[in-house]
């Protein structure tokens, strides 16, 4: 379904060539990687956990949610960027890679119902009590996240 | 310190130290368990320490994010240690010698006792500038110390897998 040939081209390229060959190059974006997931994931704790009323109580649902914006949108940029170079160091590679493929799939899911509902939310401007939905969302929320972390970190291993 | 590297030796020899580094599940998945822990841990820290530095929240008063924050961020921390605790016995022997992580344990130490200092000192005049947009000297310092050492200590803890090699 995804032209291979697309994948020879991104291996080809210097990025790409860099990011295989060079010693430090992986590392060090890898490290970005899991750098910008601590910031993202715990932004994206606290806003599921208020979702869920476990957390942050004393603030009203809407605001909680605008203004950790910042850091779960800025950190789901930071990762990609990151997450795409380490894509081309050996883009064919992780294409055939199950755990990869899972993640992939499990993070656009993610993503947009993920940010559906902290922007569903943000733009609110009355306090409420969490809904039995808004609850229900944030558990699918965290499962998914959690398993993309575990998925992410199965792309190594298999 | 020979006698350190013994009992390393002995624990990397035990049953249990070598089940989990020869199972082709139980280090992996402690290992993306320790990796979300941390994630909890850093994350939550890190929007207190955001809102020290005033670049969030800012119309929140600081106490009021640190006791909602705090709660998860012990909860984190408990899942980092034991999972963390596991990973060192399987490879006991092996990381004794291994530099990053032994600074990952220094950065470990230093890294606790910075809210040790926090709290004693300038967190006890809390009160005086919960709601400020700018916070304290003292407590942006303490700010920039904490998201340091916790990167520090990030960047050491990845760097392990590729010392060993």
């Amino acid at each position: 379904m995804f032209p291979v040939s697309l994948l020879h081209w991104l291996a080809k390229t210097s990025l790409g060539v860099f990011m295989r060959d060079s010693t430090y190059g992986f590392a060090l974006v890898e490290i970005g990687h899991l750098l910008a997931l601590a910031v993202f994931g715990g932004a994206i704790l606290m806003v599921d956990l208020r979702f869920l009323g476990l957390g942050f109580k004393s603030q009203p649902i809407y605001r909680v949610a605008q203004e950790l914006l910042p850091l779960t949108v800025g950190g789901v940029i930071a990762m990609s960027v990151s997450g795409v170079l380490l894509f081309m160091g050996g883009p064919v590679r992780y294409y055939h890679n199950p755990a990869f493929k899972l993640k992939m799939i499990l993070f656009f899911i993610a993503l947009i119902f993920h940010f559906a509902l902290q922007f569903g939310v943000a733009k609110r401007k009355a306090a409420g009590r969490e809904s039995l939905w808004l609850k229900l969302g944030a558990v699918v929320s965290i499962v998914l996240w959690f398993a993309i972390g575990l998925a992410g970190r199965a792309i190594g291993y298999v | 310190m020979p006698s350190i590297l013994h009992l390393c030796q002995w624990i990397y020899g035990t049953q249990f130290s070598t089940a989990i580094r020869e199972s082709p599940y139980w280090f992996p998945l402690i290992e993306g368990v320790h990796t979300l822990g941390i994630t909890a841990v850093v994350g939550t820290v890190a929007v207190l320490d955001l809102r020290l530095l005033g670049f969030i929240m800012k119309r929140e008063p600081v106490s009021r994010i640190a006791r909602q924050v705090l709660p998860w961020t012990w909860f984190g921390f408990a899942v980092m240690f034991a999972s963390g605790l596991l990973l060192s016995i399987a490879e006991a022997a092996t990381n004794y010698f291994n530099w990053a992580f032994r600074v990952k344990l220094i950065l470990l130490l230093l890294v606790g006792l910075n809210p040790l200092i926090f709290h004693l000192t300038i967190y006890r005049k809390v009160n005086t500038w919960d709601i400020a947009n700018v916070t304290p000297w003292r407590a942006r310092t303490a700010a920039v110390c904490s998201l340091t050492l916790w990167a520090g200590i990030i960047i050491c803890g990845r760097l392990i897998a590729y010392v060993n090699m």
